[in-house]
């Protein structure tokens, strides 16, 4: 890579004032999926939650699913990007801000889905510890406190994490930019003028940032995974939950940073700053997770079956051999089978090959989440509580206005911020 | 004098009439789903009456156990619900409150007896069925769980009323609605904190059992185990 | 739209809409002053007469304010008024004691049913389309009376011939008919006085599930043609030949009651219940020994076990030793029943057979019963005869006051005997179709309907159907539309009983003699009037000795008079005034007499019978072609069928399928396999006369050779919450009847099964969605 800092620049910044037939399309695609999902809930708040397919005993499903979903893919990127930045790796520079990206677009789409999922979402803020009229706080012994605060935490730190390396480049940008665009840059770079002092106290603030999001990150997705480890269900009450879900979300956080540098490099032409050595580093971080993952799901299942406790032997049979198979193996063969060869060898771990195995991943890591939280309220204790699940097509449109929700700010985004970080990319090349 | 409230359900009595189930849609304001709901596993029946077969034809045997809320001492439904909708009375009762309730659902997830039902939509009372609804009892609307509060409304009533006459409340004084209408009395409701009350009495029968005992949520509600018929020793 | 759906709207488009915000406008009813002394927020509970069904239960009506839209002299309007808000047994009642059955607690839904009738109605549409305009009760009255008065008959006088005296007698009865569901107590003494002031023949009762070969087998054993009362709380050992005695047989309450009793009810000492049926019942499923048997072959187990007895010399000769008598062969202790030969006919082993002997003869209190399917058959008789025979038998040397016992009736006259009943109603209804089908002369003119519904309760072979077009004038006392009142010219419709004076005579489920009566519990809702003061009126309108017939203006005034002369039974209350012992008992929710022990009473007159022989059982439709023996079952929920209407019945989880709002058909998994029917499949059932479709239950609890399927549901028209649901089994029952009564023998069908669809199409709804068995406490660790 041996382009001048104002290639780099022109590079990086032209997206943001160009834009083609081809990005609107995007966005009339990706937006219109959102509108749809803004009808879908607006039928469902003035029908009832009954028009979604939950019954008794299914009271969570495709909903929660998205939930953990999303704030899974959230582990994308500020943790990897802090690990990186603090690991020191010269590759992680182009990679670090659309992973970052990711992590704040998926939050926000992962903590609007609790509220969407209420019976009565009218009445959300009552999640919200504020005193109220009613002398009552909410429960702080719910696991759903804790992710109210833990998401919450994630999302100001991730922001904060996002927004710290934007200041240099809103400024550059400010310094092109006229009109509307450039006040917006002026407010975003707060007066950066890129003298030492701002400089030092820009590198300790993200370095503290880094250290800090960690293990919010970890705790984050701990927590989640608490929402069902806590509760007396067959196969949730488990103490590998923790580890296994924080696993799982940075397997699937990987996999979505993957498909969105792929989908950057293409789109906005940035083949020579995302290049295949990235991808071959990602690549490897997929496998280790891959396998790392599959030592958690064997774990888990491995325990279960040896300890063959009557209620979760119904749950494990039904996900391994019965109604739920199809989706089980979909998931082993998304997760693992198409991955591990594609990521293992090196011939194939190009960008197609990590892309595909991306893709496989995202897929399998949603059917996780499904077969983590339907099977085993559809055999609950009691046989005769016995349920079935399928959703309508309300839940199906919500599912595709969370993805559309992603490409959507992922694309606004990517015309208001380089989504390289060029001073760093530059502070690379002067190395 | 606190109470507990409890309940003893004897599977050698319950004969599976499932009065009990109707008399609790009739106290509780319990909605009607219709065809199209049930189908879709939205009925809601606070009190229902499990069956369980053994073997096969010509010997097959059939098991009744009515099973509602537990009024668990341990509730799982309780520390999950983030707004204290459902919550632990003073009197050992697991409450809904039911305008605390925003629909999370996440208590009806945590009950391992799967005794709790959310109202999916709107209940409907086509007129005028409407004018049956017991004032006693709010009619809860769409996103609201609901359960078997063990008729709490009668609870109250009664202590009230021996509240205000000055005096203690009587073993069998009053009874929940499914507890009323049993016809073999399989059913017994009281007060453990009397150890002379029928169902303290009953409890410690050595046929009295918990549902679900090893996940530990101390149920309020013993189930005597169908007993059995030995020649000779019998009559 | 309601005000939150309003609010969810403009808080979702984010605009107010100023305009709409005014609403719908407010009801438009006047609003009427309270005629009722009320607090708001008391309860009072009142007591009335549960009509669901002929156990006679008393009940206790939870009334309480609150706010109606209501009818009241032509004007609809809101008003304050007492509502029945529950229902529980009346606790002083000697037949429920404060208990009802699940049925009993849905009465609720009839006082409120959106569909009830709340005007009279006129037909405007054809016959039989349910087209019908609401009309004035004068102008439906007085059309009512034209029709009567125009009947050219004896003992009708016009109000024109009154003065001048009796027309010419012309020969046989007016051309009346009046059909009922079963009746007891004054409403039925109303009638009979009404049309035998006509001249018009007694009424005809039918109910589909009728008791008439019981109730003729019970006045051949024992004396009486009543159902038996059973006081299980007392029984060490019962056994039960197909009666669903904890369900919908009898007095299901006063029964459960019992049972609860004899398992738990006396420390030490636990009953054991042992149920004989070819199909599982909620019964069956509580019994301690069930015992599949053949269908129609239960007299034979029943002499198999009196074989042993008798052979064995384990119960002294018989007390009651008419019933012994009845069967061929006793004197020489059933030579014909030895146990091996028995188990072939029966499927129940030889050893099964003595065992059960020997454990039912060494019990100190014990009781046979016999009901349903069984008596359902060409030979019903035997199989009655033969079970009460062993009763007798068990009965014999006994100190103890017997378990089955028949109910002391209290002494109020009736124009028709109790015994009239042990005429089997499919036969009457036979009868009444065939002569309006082949136009006779005596065919009636005027058809009355009163809860009888035998469009939908009888089979299609009868053609009630086809009869009903041919009657040039009928009228329904129905509160609902349902297959029969459909047809009808003109609907006078009846109060709800919680609205009504209501009256029984509890016929069995307590030794005590029992009236139940109570008053309205609650005001109208509807311009509905009670059937009774209806038939005062129309005897008023129509004068000389119908009016002179029926002298009292009300059916208060009726009901008064006929109880208020038990006055002088009891000596606590003969000295009460006429005025404070109605105020009691109304009060209290009827009359019943101090209990009196059972007493086994010694029927000696030789019997108007000769001793049975063994019968077999026929069935219709050859064997090889139609496999199956079809068992149709009262439904839990829906009785007869004439329960289908109410809600809560309706989602009520059968307790052995869990289904609601269907129909279903029970058949062994074996026999599906075979089949390849599974869970849910859509099968059609075929007899030689029709064929009805309903999704599969696979149930352990049946017969390889028997499928089962519930009465109640298949109502074309019946409420919104019946019509079109399910399949109705009693359209494609064959027109056999029990041999010597005439009874319709209902469970004797054959029939052949085809899978026809799969769960798709089969839509089955059922509450349990999981597995039916549970893991065995050993699988559970
Ligand atoms: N929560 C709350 N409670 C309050 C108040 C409040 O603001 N908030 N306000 C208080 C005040 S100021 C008042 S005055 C009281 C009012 O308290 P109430 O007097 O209890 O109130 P209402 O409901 O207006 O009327 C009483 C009953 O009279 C019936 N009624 C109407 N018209 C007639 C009639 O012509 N004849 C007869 N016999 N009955 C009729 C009505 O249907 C109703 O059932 O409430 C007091 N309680
Ligand atoms: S009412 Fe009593 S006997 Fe009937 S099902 Fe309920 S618990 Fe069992
Ligand atoms: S039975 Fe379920 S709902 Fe009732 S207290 Fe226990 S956990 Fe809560
Ligand atoms: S559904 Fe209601 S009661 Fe249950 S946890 Fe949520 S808010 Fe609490
Ligand atoms: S105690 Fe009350 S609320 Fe609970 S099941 Fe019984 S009737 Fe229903
Ligand atoms: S048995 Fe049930 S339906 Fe029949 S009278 Fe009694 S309560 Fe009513």
């Amino acid at each position: 890579m041996e382009k001048t800092a104002e290639q780099i620049r022109g590079d990086l910044l032209r997206p943001l004032f160009r834009s083609g037939a081809g990005y609107w399309l995007a966005v009339g695609v990706t937006g219109s999926m959102v509108l749809a999902g803004v009808f879908a809930f607006s039928y469902q708040v003035y029908h009832g939650l009954g028009v979604w397919g939950l019954n008794w005993p299914v009271f969570w499903a495709f909903d929660i699913t998205n939930f953990v979903f999303w704030i899974g893919i959230s582990h994308a990127g500020t943790l990897i990007s802090a690990i990186l930045r603090l690991a020191n790796a010269g590759w992680r520079r182009p990679v670090t801000r659309c992973a970052e990206a990711i992590t704040v677009f998926a939050l926000f789409i992962g903590a609007i889905i609790p509220i969407c999922h209420l019976g009565r979402p009218w009445l959300f803020y009552w999640l919200v510890p504020y005193p109220s009229e009613r002398h009552i706080w909410p429960n702080f012994r719910s696991p759903l406190l804790w992710d109210f605060f833990a998401i919450l935490t994630y999302l100001t730190g991730s922001t904060i994490f996002l927004f710290l390396p934007i200041i240099p480049d809103a400024a550059a940008a400010r310094d092109l930019a006229s009109g509307w665009r450039q006040k917006l840059y002026g407010l975003l770079s707060l007066g950066w003028q890129g003298n030492p002092r701002q400089w030092h106290r820009l590198e300790s603030a993200m370095h503290i940032m880094a250290i800090a999001i960690i293990p919010v990150a970890v705790s984050v997705h701990t927590i989640v995974s608490w929402d069902f480890a806590m509760t007396p269900v067959p196969m949730w009450h488990s103490t590998i939950f923790g580890p296994y879900f924080v696993c799982g979300a940075i397997f699937s956080g990987v996999a979505a940073l993957i498909l969105a540098m792929a989908f950057l490099r293409k789109f906005l032409h940035l083949e020579e700053y995302l290049e295949p050595i990235h991808f071959d580093h990602l690549g490897k971080l997929l496998l280790t997770m891959s396998l790392l993952w599959f030592y958690f799901t064997f774990a888990e299942r491995l325990t279960t079956w040896y300890g063959n406790d009557v209620s979760e032997m119904n749950v494990f049979w039904s996900s391994i051999r019965q109604n739920f198979a199809p989706l089980f193996w979909t998931m082993i063969t998304c997760n693992l089978i198409i991955p591990f060869p594609l990521l293992a060898i090196k011939r194939f771990r190009t960008i197609t090959g990590t892309v595909i195995a991306s893709s496989t991943i995202v897929a399998g890591m949603w059917i996780e989440r499904f077969l983590i939280i339907v099977p085993p309220l559809e055999h609950k204790f009691l046989p005769y509580s016995w349920g079935s699940y399928r959703p309508t097509w309300v839940e199906i449109t919500l599912m595709v206005a969370g993805f559309g929700m992603m490409g959507l700010l992922y694309l606004l985004f990517s015309k208001l911020v380089p989504m390289i970080s060029m001073w760093e990319l530059e502070a690379g090349v002067r190395k | 004098m606190s109470h507990k409230w409890a309940m003893v359900i004897d599977l050698d009595r319950c004969t599976g009439c499932e009065a009990c189930v109707v008399a609790c849609h009739a106290e509780n304001n319990i909605g009607t789903a219709g065809p199209d709901q049930a189908a879709r596993g939205r009925a809601k029946h606070w009190i229902r009456v499990e069956r369980y077969w053994e073997g096969e034809f010509p010997n097959a045997r059939l098991r009744f156990q009515p099973v509602l809320c537990q009024q668990c001492d341990d509730a799982p439904c309780e520390p999950v619900c983030p707004t204290f909708a459902s919550y632990h009375t003073p009197e050992g009762l697991n409450a809904q409150v039911y305008n605390r309730c925003i629909g999370t659902r996440f208590c009806a997830n945590a009950c391992p007896y799967t005794v709790r039902f959310l109202n999916f939509f709107n209940p409907q009372w086509e007129k005028p069925l409407h004018l049956q609804l017991n004032p006693d009892v709010s009619v809860r609307s769409v996103g609201i769980m609901e359960k078997c509060t063990f008729c709490v409304q009668r609870i109250r009533a009664a202590e009230i009323q021996a509240e205000s006459e000055k005096r203690d409340l009587k073993d069998g004084e009053f009874n929940p609605a499914c507890v009323q209408s049993c016809a073999p009395k399989a059913m017994v409701f009281g007060d453990l904190n009397d150890p002379n009350s029928e169902v303290s009495r009953l409890a410690r029968s050595n046929r009295s059992t918990k549902l679900l005992a090893e996940l530990g949520t101390k149920p309020n509600v013993n189930y005597l185990q169908r007993d059995s018929w030995q020649d000779g020793k019998n009559g | 739209m309601q005000r939150r759906n309003f609010l969810k709207i403009s808080a979702l488009s984010g605009a107010v809409a100023a305009l709409q915000s005014c609403g719908s406008p407010e009801q438009q009813l006047i609003r009427f002053i309270p005629d009722e002394d009320l607090v708001p927020g008391i309860a009072t509970w009142k007591p009335s007469v549960c009509t669901l069904c002929s156990a006679g239960c008393g009940t206790l009506v939870r009334v309480m304010e609150g706010d109606a839209e209501v009818v009241r002299n032509g004007r609809a309007g809101l008003i304050k008024m007492g509502l029945a808000k529950k229902l529980e047994g009346n606790p002083e009642h000697p037949v429920n004691r404060g208990k009802l059955c699940a049925r009993g607690h849905a009465a609720l839904q009839v006082l409120y049913h959106p569909d009830r009738l709340a005007n009279p109605l006129k037909r405007r549409g054809p016959r039989g389309s349910a087209d019908f305009q609401v009309v004035s009760w004068e102008d439906a009255l007085a059309e009512l009376t034209s029709h009567l008065s125009e009947l050219p008959s004896p003992g009708n006088v016009r109000p024109s011939d009154s003065r001048g005296g009796r027309r010419a007698v012309e020969t046989g009865p007016v051309p009346i008919a009046f059909l009922t569901r079963p009746l007891r107590g004054q409403r039925r003494e109303l009638i009979e006085r009404f049309l035998k002031a006509l001249g018009a023949p007694p009424s005809v009762s039918y109910e589909p599930l009728d008791e008439a070969v019981l109730r003729r087998a019970n006045l051949l054993s024992f004396g009486s043609a009543a159902l038996p009362t059973l006081d299980l709380a007392r029984a060490d050992y019962l056994i039960s030949f197909g009666a669903d005695l904890l369900g919908t047989w009898n007095s299901p309450v006063a029964q459960s009651i019992g049972y609860g009793e004899m398992r738990q009810g006396r420390p030490g000492r636990r009953g054991k219940f042992v149920q004989v049926e070819s199909r599982m019942s909620q019964t069956g499923a509580n019994a301690d020994e069930w015992i599949p048997c053949h269908p129609g072959r239960e007299g034979v187990l029943a002499l198999g076990m009196a074989h042993v007895i008798l052979r064995e010399k384990l119960r002294p000769r018989e007390l009651r030793s008419r019933a012994a008598a009845l069967i061929a062969g006793w004197s020489e202790s059933l030579p014909d029943y030895v146990p091996e030969s028995v188990a072939k006919q029966t499927g129940v082993s030889a050893e099964t057979i003595t065992r059960l002997a020997h454990e039912i003869a060494a019990a100190a209190s014990s009781a046979v019963v016999i009901a349903g399917a069984p008596l359902a058959q060409t030979n019903g008789m035997f199989n009655a005869l033969a079970v009460n025979a062993l009763q007798a038998l068990l009965e014999s040397g006994r100190a103890e006051a017997p378990i089955l016992s028949f109910t002391p009736q209290p002494p109020i006259g009736a124009t028709v005997p109790a015994s009239a009943a042990t005429q089997a109603s499919f036969s009457a209804l036979n009868s009444l179709a065939q002569a309006i089908l082949n136009e006779q002369p005596h065919a009636p003119k005027v058809l009355f309907l009163y809860d009888a519904n035998p469009v939908f309760g009888a089979p299609a072979s009868l053609q009630f159907r086809e009869a009903l077009a041919k009657v040039p004038y009928i009228v329904s006392f129905g509160s609902f539309i349902d297959e029969t009142s459909a047809f009808a010219d003109l609907i006078l419709p009846d109060h709800a009983p919680l609205e009504s004076w209501v009256d029984d005579v509890a016929e069995s489920g307590t030794t005590q003699s029992v009236v139940s009566l109570a008053p309205p519990a609650v005001h109208p809702l509807h311009n509905t009037r009670a059937m009774p003061d209806v038939l005062l009126e129309v005897a008023q309108r129509l004068g000389g000795p119908v009016a002179a017939a029926l002298p009292w203006n009300s059916y208060d005034a009726m009901l008064r008079a006929a109880y208020v002369p038990l006055r002088r039974l009891s000596s606590s209350t003969a000295t009460q005034s006429e005025g404070d012992f109605w105020t009691k008992i109304t009060n209290q929710g009827g009359w019943w007499s101090t209990p009196t022990t059972p007493r086994a009473e010694a029927v000696s007159a030789a019997p108007a019978h000769t001793p049975a022989k063994l019968a077999e059982p026929e069935f219709d439709g050859p064997a090889p072609e139609f496999p199956f023996y079809f068992a149709p079952f009262p439904s839990q929920s829906f009785r007869d069928g004439s329960l289908a209407h109410l809600p809560w019945l309706q989602e009520m989880p059968d307790v052995i399928t869990t289904a609601m709002w269907s129909s279903w058909m029970e058949i062994n998994p074996k026999t599906a396999g075979q089949l390849h029917i599974a869970v849910g499949d859509l099968v059609e059932i075929t007899s030689q006369h029709g064929s009805v479709r309903a999704p599969a239950i696979l149930s352990p609890g049946i017969a390889p050779d028997v499928v089962a399927m519930p009465i109640g549901q298949g109502h074309e028209k019946f409420s919104r919450y019946a019509s079109g649901r399910g399949a109705n089994p009693l359209s494609i029952l064959a027109p056999l009847t029990e041999r010597e009564t005439g009874a319709l023998a209902w469970a004797a069908t054959r029939v052949k099964l085809a899978r026809v669809g799969g769960a798709e199409q089969g839509k089955l709804i059922v509450f349990a969605g999981g597995m039916s068995r549970f893991p065995a406490e050993e699988e559970r660790r």
